[in-house]
């Protein structure tokens, strides 16, 4: 953005923030679209987790053909979604979706780590925290995909290294998903991560 | 949204199928209507062409 107002200054970020009600697109949602539109194949049944402005749904159906849905608890993130041509539910992950319903899962969920206090006081916020351990959509992510993903079907979270992805992966194991970082890339205070996931033997 | 939506989606509930009742279309989807689960008899509203599968406990606007 290269707004400026009157005296030259720059809108700080804090300041955007309070007025958006759905997160938009970032380095993170960048690294996690580059890295999936890459690596799965055309034409496959996707759904975009916390799908917010529907930018990832939005860059794997035009770029993998893929028959990307979205979902998301925000009423305003739908909206967005849908005006950006997605195909939208609102849901609480994936108690609206049948078994076996999709090849690929996808999800950029909040990941930080947010102290109580600061937590859930507005959609923006709920998009952003991850819990007092970072982990709060991740691990029930991790706990519900297996029943909706197909046979040999494959799920991608984008993670921070302040989520503890070892944890992470340590927590996917238990539930029976064998994970593999495919992408990464480091940014000042921390590592993101993509991680592929997948029902393990 | 699109009828072959349906193909995917459930109840949140209990998982069973749902059915459409579409009050208002396009030409390519579902503006108005309602998915009603075809076990449970809970009713999911579709407006502005979004089909809204919240709990019944989870469905009000706020983020808390």
């Amino acid at each position: 953005m290269t707004e400026e107002s009157d005296d030259g200054e720059i809108p700080q970020l804090a300041e955007q923030r309070d007025v958006e009600t759905v997160y938009q697109p970032a380095e993170d949602s960048k690294l996690l679209a580059d890295a999936v539109v890459e690596t799965i194949d055309p034409g496959l049944r996707v759904l975009d987790v916390g799908t917010g402005s529907g930018y990832l749904a939005t860059r794997l159906r035009n770029e993998t053909d893929a028959d990307a849905v979205g979902v998301d608890l925000n009423p305003e993130a739908c909206q967005q979604a849908f005006e950006a041509g997605v195909p939208v539910v609102r849901g609480d992950m994936f108690e609206a979706f049948r078994d076996e319903a999709f090849d690929v899962v996808v999800c950029n969920p909040p990941y930080l780590p947010t102290p109580p206090e600061q937590e859930w006081d507005d959609w923006m916020e709920r998009a952003l925290s991850g819990g007092e351990d970072g982990r709060a959509m991740v691990d029930p992510f991790l706990d519900g995909v297996g029943r909706v993903l197909a046979d040999g079907g494959t799920a991608y979270l984008l993670l921070s290294t302040l989520t503890g992805p070892d944890e992470v992966r340590a927590y996917a194991r238990e539930r029976g998903l064998d994970s593999e970082i495919i992408a990464e890339e480091s940014h000042p205070f921390e590592k993101l991560l993509v991680v592929r996931f997948r029902p393990g033997p | 949204m699109q009828e072959d939506l349906l193909d995917i989606l459930c109840c949140p509930l209990d998982k069973h199928d749902l059915e459409l009742e579409a009050t208002e279309r396009d030409e390519e989807e579902i503006l108005t209507g309602t998915l009603t689960c075809t076990e449970c008899g809970e009713a999911y509203p579709i407006e502005d062409g979004i089909p809204n599968l919240l709990p019944p406990d989870m469905r009000e606007e706020s983020p808390a």
